[in-house]
């Protein structure tokens, strides 16, 4: 009989998922974290997982960007440094956010990670043709009025 | 690429390996023997069959063809396709297994099969009605009748002995050598099962005659029962036992039938032939029921069910987690955390448990080896296939086929020794055998093909007795094309060097084969990237020896830990001659400031990795650092770092691919691997940094 409660419990969670992608049609998860005073919103399709205090071996020959390479459980992942592929000074204290891009991971080193937000995807705005920001599809700007600049995985691979 | 068509591409490509070793081994007797007959037929009905699963029409149609070729010559004998048929045959069929291979190609690349395959089937078609042609001729010739299923391996079959009824016909695997001894040991397993009175063997010395194996080659070995039931365990015996590639079973009081079945066969071939084109029509069917083979011959498949073909991304992973656990047990066992702790248990088990991954390690290792046979076999075909366009008669003996090497190198180095191969027919062995004989050479040319272990390396040799590199031609052909500088004395070594440079060519008409100018330097490529060294040596007019000295494994290998400022690279233990503390006074500097340094009477060049990887910290002083000295096929120099800290087996993990397109590979850096504390160490590629630092 005990497990009859459960049952009912887990058909609650699956009614739960199916309504959040019923959701997800028109909205879509971003993590939204902070570099250098600027908010980011990242797809959290892309998103693994958020880990600190990794070490990182540094690869000689490089692009300064790329900060080298981190042993996450066995896996080999290169880590790039947000601030610097901006041309901004970098930081010492940050945090890694592994993401997986078209099955390749990569690990973006950010000063913090602030939320987890849904944004209907209609309001995501274009970039304007001349910016000359890079890394960035679209803006959006969040209920706290603050701006969310939409960054954009793919070019991050692009070098 | 889904799984489904991943087995098929798998299945059909080992059949067709099958079937080309098959018709080779046959072509050299200029027969096919009744099992190989048979087992063509399975593999092409195989073929068919799954073939029209995938929806693959035009193989399908294809191997139904050849199918029904191979079902005449099954039902009347080798005998039917005569002498002058049979080389058009053999062409044949080698067509169709290239065929079969280019499609199972562009399946793997997605490419559409070839929809044109009318022309193909024609010349089938003729071939097999050529055939009918020649067995209704035939057949109307009573006399042929007799010999039928009788090919030349049967008619050798020997007289049985009248006591022992039940007996069995083993061949071994051809070339499988030591026939006698394979011989003695199925006895031996025989023994164990029935008493020594109950059976008999011919020939009878195998123990004690080393000789019988050419009898056994040439007749099979003859086991003769008393008894059925003992016979049928026997079956098991050596149907289990490697190296055996057919038995045949035989009861003394069945033969009578099986001879009386005969004659009526010749008959039954004034079917038209339009209907043995299609043997799926409802008259042909009785035909193949009546004519099946004789139920008691078994095509022994019972030593292929102990293996199972496992994906090599399984064994990557394998290997992978196998890699983690010799990581995760060095933390453990030398974690701080133990330090000036007196733990005896601990220590025990932590020994056992090393004991214990080593084991695990070695197995897994053991698991992605696989015989360097299968390329070797190919090569057969090649020089066949080249030695007939060219007119040139070569013997290909291979040697050390059973030599294992790691799945992954073995299919990145097949396609160098295909084309080193290539070389050695076009441009090593002499185009005309009267060239041979005055050089008092047999005119049969030879390529040897060898592969042995050396500890942690394979070697893999090709050996022409051809007329060798001429030295001469090839300066003048590398100074033509301003490879070589003139003012400069080259060595024979030097100057086999312009081979392996990319463009190079000697060959004056470029050939279907080689001459493009594409080659040994993609050779050379393709055997650098498993980590390997090419080397050439030639004696003019006595032949050319190429040698691949590759490495067993990638993925698990000794390394030299050192370091350099904060960073700790990995030297593979290979390429390390001697390490050695040095004062400033013992460097040379040179005009542009570099350094060098003198030991054993040479001079060698020091590169300072701080300095070539442009670090922020590690030592200046060459008193404070040491000195390593290295060597990578041609380059020997000395490195410069911090300190050695110690030996250290590695499992070399590559590159994340988002960094190689960094091209960081040109700088010497080929792979990192996991410490004990979870930090990474770059593992250097001794060649690469001679380059980068140039």
């Amino acid at each position: 009989m005990s497990s009859e409660p459960m049952l009912f419990a887990a058909q609650q969670d699956s009614r739960d998922v199916e309504e959040q992608t019923v959701d997800n049609e028109n909205n879509a998860q971003f993590l939204i974290f902070n570099s250098d005073g600027l908010l980011f919103g990242v797809n959290v399709e892309y998103v693994v997982e958020i880990i600190t205090n990794h070490a990182i071996t540094h690869l000689p020959m490089m692009p300064s960007y790329i900060r080298g390479i981190l042993n996450l459980r066995g896996q080999i992942i290169p880590v790039i440094d947000i601030r610097l592929r901006l041309g901004k000074p970098c930081l010492d204290e940050c945090i890694t956010i592994v993401l997986n891009v078209n099955g390749t991971q990569v690990g973006i080193l950010v000063d913090s990670v602030a939320q987890m937000s849904s944004i209907p995807k209609e309001d995501i705005m274009p970039v304007p043709a001349h910016s000359t920001q890079k890394l960035i599809s679209g803006l959006y700007t969040m209920q706290d009025g603050n701006t969310m600049m939409v960054f954009d995985c793919v070019l991050l691979m692009e070098h | 690429m889904d799984s489904i068509l991943e087995m098929y591409l798998y299945e059909t490509e080992s059949l067709l390996e099958q079937l080309d070793s098959i018709a080779l081994a046959a072509e050299q007797v200029n027969t096919f023997s009744q099992s190989n007959v048979d087992e063509i037929f399975r593999i092409m009905h195989t073929i068919k069959g799954s073939s029209a699963m995938m929806e693959f029409t035009p193989l399908m149609s294809v191997a139904h063809r050849i199918e029904d070729l191979f079902f005449i010559i099954r039902e009347n004998g080798m005998q039917i396709v005569s002498e002058d048929r049979r080389g058009d045959l053999f062409d044949l069929f080698f067509q169709a297994t290239d065929y079969f291979r280019n499609e199972v190609e562009k399946l793997k690349s997605n490419e559409p099969l070839s929809a044109d395959i009318d022309n193909f089937l024609s010349k089938i078609n003729t071939l097999v009605s050529k055939i009918q042609g020649d067995l209704n001729k035939s057949s109307q010739n009573s006399e042929v009748a007799a010999p039928i299923p009788a090919t030349s391996n049967e008619s050798t079959l020997p007289t049985l002995h009248p006591d022992y009824p039940y007996s069995i016909l083993v061949r071994f695997d051809q070339d499988s050598g030591m026939e006698s001894l394979r011989a003695f040991l199925l006895i031996s397993a025989i023994r164990e099962i029935c008493s020594e009175n109950d059976f008999i063997f011919t020939p009878s010395d195998v123990e004690n005659n080393a000789d019988s194996s050419d009898l056994i080659v040439e007749q099979g070995f003859l086991i003769e029962f008393r008894n059925f039931d003992e016979r049928e365990h026997a079956i098991h015996i050596i149907g289990s036992s490697g190296s055996v590639q057919s038995f045949q079973t035989h009861d003394a009081s069945e033969s009578p039938a099986s001879i009386q079945e005969a004659p009526t066969l010749p008959l039954e071939p004034a079917v038209p032939a339009m209907e043995v084109i299609e043997p799926e029509s409802p008259t042909f069917h009785p035909t193949l029921e009546k004519s099946a083979p004789p139920p008691a011959s078994i095509q022994p498949s019972s030593n292929k069910e102990s293996f199972i073909s496992v994906s090599l991304s399984k064994l990557d992973q394998l290997m992978a987690v196998v890699g983690e656990i010799v990581i995760t047990e060095s933390m453990v066992t030398d974690s701080p955390d133990l330090n000036g702790l007196a733990l005896d248990n601990f220590t025990k088990s932590a020994r056992q448990l090393r004991k214990l991954t080593d084991e695990l390690q070695d197995v897994s290792m053991s698991l992605r080896m696989v015989p360097v046979s299968s390329t070797f076999q190919k090569m057969n075909r090649i020089v066949r296939d080249m030695g007939k366009k060219l007119g040139k008669r070569v013997k290909l003996t291979l040697v050390g086929e059973e030599t294992e090497v790691d799945k992954t190198i073995v299919d990145g180095i097949s396609d160098s020794i295909m084309h080193i191969v290539r070389n050695s027919m076009d441009h090593g062995i002499e185009t005309s055998e009267e060239e041979r004989i005055a050089n008092r050479k047999d005119p049969v040319g030879e390529i040897i093909l060898s592969a042995r272990h050396t500890g942690s390396e394979v070697i893999i040799e090709i050996k022409d007795d051809g007329q060798g590199i001429n030295y001469e031609r090839v300066l003048q052909k590398a100074l033509a094309q301003g490879l070589a500088s003139p003012d400069v004395e080259y060595s024979n070594r030097e100057i086999t060097n312009f081979l392996l440079m990319p463009g190079f060519s000697t060959s004056a008409n470029v050939t279907e084969f080689s001459g493009r100018g594409v080659g040994m330097d993609v050779v050379k490529k393709s055997v650098d990237a498993v980590g390997g060294i090419l080397t050439i040596s030639s004696e003019p007019g006595l032949g050319t020896t190429t040698t691949l000295k590759i490495p067993l494994t990638m993925a698990i290998m000794d390394g030299m830990k050192v370091s350099v400022g904060s960073s700790i690279f990995t030297i593979p233990i290979n390429n390390i001659r001697q390490s050695f503390k040095v004062s400033s006074s013992d460097i040379i500097h040179d005009a542009t400031q570099s350094e060098m340094i003198k030991c054993m009477d040479s001079f060698y060049p020091i590169i300072r990795i701080k300095n070539l990887y442009n670090l922020d910290f590690g030592k200046d002083e060459i008193e404070d650092g040491i000195l390593i000295w290295v060597e990578s096929g041609e380059n020997s120099y000395c490195l410069f770092v911090d300190e050695l800290i110690g030996e250290q087996q590695v499992v070399v993990k590559p590159l994340p691919t988002y960094v190689n397109t960094f091209n960081i590979k040109n700088y010497g850096i080929t792979g990192c691997t996991i410490l004990g504390d979870g930090n990474i160490s770059i593992i250097l590629d001794i060649a690469n940094i001679f380059l980068a630092s140039q």
